[in-house]
């Protein structure tokens, strides 16, 4: 779904990602680990097509993705936006769509999937950490997607939304969406197919980051 | 009033503007651009004294002259990248220097209607380009309602999704830029930046959703539009200082609203909450 082939990345005199090779196959449950400053970030925006690489290729066969940003313009300003109205922004695309009362059951839908249906009409701006994410899922889920990215979306989070966000993930592995989730937590990717680990620009496979000895990727 | 054929083509003039400045106005108050507008303004001067002196029509050097305006502010915000708000601030003195320079070689009664505005003296031509800029800017903002307001919540989200990012705000731009240059001549230089800004400013007191707001935005703007007109023929005022110092009324009205709303609000859940200690 995502191949890197030695893929290297430099912002102006600073390298970042360094010959990755990488493959995301259909269905898979990938994880990536790794410190700040790392390469983590820079790595999904080129998964992602928001960066192009300075060399090598990346393949990316899947147009159905959603993306979870780690940050968006709702969290950190007052932009004025309700809740159903974040969500339906998930079945947005290029395409001009009249489809209007599909689209309202489809919102309908997933709220109440959610539990969200109560806030409908609440500013994402006053909902609480957990509530937001569940927001952020919703949207990120309503388009059904092939491919689902999540760049550390547990930010903020207290304990019981972050245990329902690793439940969901779960639930969607064992429905055969494509995962590729960027996390803090270690315990988050117990149920991926595989774990790498992104440190000084280099991949490594989680298995080769324990053989280095670095017990803080214990799961 | 409205037995004048001048009054009448003022107020259509002023409805059209009043639902256009919003619509693109919006936009730029939630990507943090309120104060390029005031720069653009500067540029539509600067344009009219270009015209002027070069014997061209003021309006449409003043259209082209914004659109390059905001294109110069682009590139000096990446330029500058941390110090963004730098571009702003160096396309707004160039704008004030070229205006004052070309003032001098242009007659006094000329630049000030530019200065000041001039609905009560509204051209052909100028009726003309209100009207299809009207028309384009609504026609955009609904075929694109949630394009645009996808690409405002998450610029990287909607990449991502297949959103034309880059195209959509080139055209917003586009439009942003003419507006205000129109705009300019119309209500004044001094106060059409106020006018992007203040109907959203108001609308946001609200404490609704995107839509509302938007839609919100519009009726304060109108509202103001007519307003003012309305009160400036009267009372013999400046229509387009008339109209922007209502909309700053209307915004601290809304506030004040706003405040008396949230002491009543908290006064009404300690109540509650001493009630159901009580019990």
């Amino acid at each position: 779904m995502i191949q890197f082939e030695h893929v290297s990345f430099s912002y102006p005199d600073t390298p970042v990602l360094k010959d990755v090779c990488f493959h995301l196959e259909e269905g898979q449950f990938v994880g990536i680990l790794g410190p700040n400053g790392g390469g983590k970030s820079t790595f999904l925006r080129l998964a992602l097509g928001l960066l192009k690489p300075s060399s090598g290729t990346i393949k990316r066969t899947s147009k159905k993705i959603s993306y979870i940003a780690q940050t968006t313009a709702i969290s950190d300003t007052s932009f004025p936006a309700t809740v159903e109205e974040v969500i339906a922004l998930g079945l947005v695309d290029s395409k001009i769509r009249f489809d209007f009362a599909q689209k309202k059951k489809r919102v309908k839908e997933i709220m109440e999937e959610f539990q969200l249906t109560k806030y409908r009409k609440r500013l994402v701006n006053e909902l609480s950490g957990g509530q937001l994410q569940r927001v952020k899922i919703a949207k990120a889920l309503i388009s059904q997607p092939a491919l689902l990215v999540l760049d550390e979306p547990d930010a903020g989070m207290d304990e019981h939304a972050h245990e329902n966000l690793v439940q969901v993930i779960n639930q969607l592995h064992k429905k055969k969406t494509t995962i590729l989730f960027v996390s803090h937590h270690p315990h988050d990717l117990e149920d991926a197919d595989a774990i790498y680990f992104i440190e000084q620009g280099q991949i490594l496979t989680y298995e080769a980051e324990l053989e280095r000895g670095h017990s803080h990727v214990d799961l | 009033m409205l037995t004048f054929k001048f009054m009448r083509i003022a107020f259509v003039v002023a409805i059209l503007l009043g639902i256009a400045i919003p619509l693109v106005g919006s936009s730029a108050v939630y990507k943090r651009l309120s104060s390029s507008g005031d720069a653009l303004a500067h540029s539509s001067l600067a344009g009219v004294a270009i015209g002027l002196a070069a014997g061209l029509n003021p309006l449409l050097i003043s259209i082209l002259t914004c659109i390059v305006s905001f294109f110069v502010i682009e590139l000096l915000r990446k330029k500058f990248n941390k110090y963004s708000e730098v571009g702003v601030a160096v396309v707004l003195s160039a704008a004030i220097g070229i205006a004052g320079i070309l003032s001098s070689y242009t007659s006094a009664s000329n630049f000030d209607s530019y200065l000041f505005g001039s609905i009560l003296l509204i051209s052909d031509l100028e009726l003309y380009i209100t009207i299809i800029l009207t028309v384009v800017i609504v026609l955009f903002s609904l075929v694109f309602y949630p394009q645009i307001f996808a690409t405002l919540y998450s610029v990287n989200e909607s990449k991502v999704s297949g959103i034309k990012v880059n195209l959509l705000t080139f055209i917003q731009d586009l439009l942003l830029s003419i507006t205000i240059a129109i705009g300019a001549k119309i209500v004044g230089s001094l106060v059409v930046s106020s006018l992007v800004v203040l109907p959203t400013a108001i609308a946001l007191q609200l404490k609704k959703g995107y839509k509302f707001t938007l839609i919100a935005s519009v009726i304060f703007s109108v509202v103001a539009m007519i307003g003012g007109l309305t009160i400036a023929y009267y009372a013999n005022l400046k229509p387009g200082a008339t109209i922007v110092t209502l909309s700053v009324g209307l915004l601290l009205l809304m506030i004040v609203y706003h405040g008396i709303q949230m002491i009543i609000d908290k006064r009404k859940l300690n109540k509650e909450e001493s009630q159901k200690s009580q019990e």
